[in-house]
């Protein structure tokens, strides 16, 4: 793949995760824990990982979380908390892929990185307030983390194996 | 379609799910307190700290230098009422009233937690 297609392809993915991490940002889920959200750009960064690699990914999340931070005015901390979540469920993620062929599946990977995502922000979130009580949320936020994990994880799937057959990745 | 590494994904997780729930139940029912305590706390910083269960009235805090958040304390319970951050996510929280709640509002690094206090510890309430 020549780099002018790569770098078109990125900067679409790019736009592809901004797009649905604002969309999530509108939905709020009836469950009892504030703040919870479906991962939605999750699909992308998985979807980056598998065709790209690792340092795709990186740069995709990070440039997800700065973006939406300035679209969704969060300012500099809630930027810090989403990027801290989003690389290391990428790294996560990036690592299970790496030993996937027949022992993961991408539901897996999906799941493992969702719940990487999730231990993440509970501890920066510890950091940031200077307060041990947050980690009180880490069961529930777990919990409705790795079943909107599992939901992400079917997703790629099937965008996987429609990317696969749509053969833009072959070209050039 | 699921495969063998995953069967020990999903055991790892529900085992910290299944931990970390034990630790959170053991913190917030193990000692029968007499009195709960909220404590909003900015970074470091403890701004008030209220024995919910003897408010007779609503009582309402705002933040220095954050004008624009507005907690409501009133017997029993306690919640972020206004605030103008981008994500609400600490409005969303509603009231919390048990011990080992909590209510963040990330941005503006404001807490609200409700905690116990033993009757070893000397409290003076009126």
């Amino acid at each position: 793949m020549n780099k002018t297609k790569k770098l078109v392809l990125i900067s679409l993915f790019i736009s592809q995760a901004l797009v649905l991490s604002i969309i999530e940002s509108w939905i709020t889920l009836p469950i009892p824990v504030p703040g919870v959200k479906l991962g939605l750009a999750n699909i992308i960064t998985l979807i980056v990982i598998i065709f790209f690699s690792f340092k795709e990914a990186l740069i995709v999340v990070i440039m997800r979380t700065m973006l939406s931070s300035i679209f969704g005015g969060g300012g500099l901390i809630v930027f810090l908390f989403s990027c801290a979540g989003g690389v290391l469920s990428t790294v996560v993620m990036a690592g299970l892929h790496k030993v996937k062929h027949d022992v993961f599946s991408i539901v897996g990977i999906s799941v493992a990185g969702a719940a990487a995502h999730n231990i993440g922000q509970v501890l920066v979130a510890a950091l940031i307030m200077k307060d041990m009580a947050v980690i009180a949320l880490l069961p529930l936020i777990l919990t409705f983390g790795s079943i909107m994990g599992i939901l992400v994880g079917i997703v790629s799937g099937f965008l996987e194996d429609k990317l696969k057959r749509s053969k833009i990745f072959d070209l050039y | 379609m699921l495969k063998k590494g995953d069967i020990i994904i999903f055991a790892v997780i529900l085992a910290i799910i299944l931990f970390s729930s034990i630790g959170v139940y053991y913190y917030k029912f193990d000692k029968n307190d007499i009195q709960k305590v909220a404590i909003i706390k900015q970074g470091d910083v403890v701004i008030e700290k209220i024995f919910i269960d003897d408010l007779n009235e609503l009582k309402e805090i705002k933040i220095f230098g954050n004008d624009n958040v507005i907690i409501h304390a009133e017997k029993g319970r306690i919640r972020f009422y206004k605030s103008d951050c981008p994500d609400r996510i600490c409005v969303n929280s509603g009231w919390i009233s048990k011990r080992g709640e909590t209510a963040v509002c990330l941005p503006y690094k404001i807490i609200i937690k409700i905690e116990g206090v033993d009757d070893e510890v000397d409290i003076i309430t009126h």
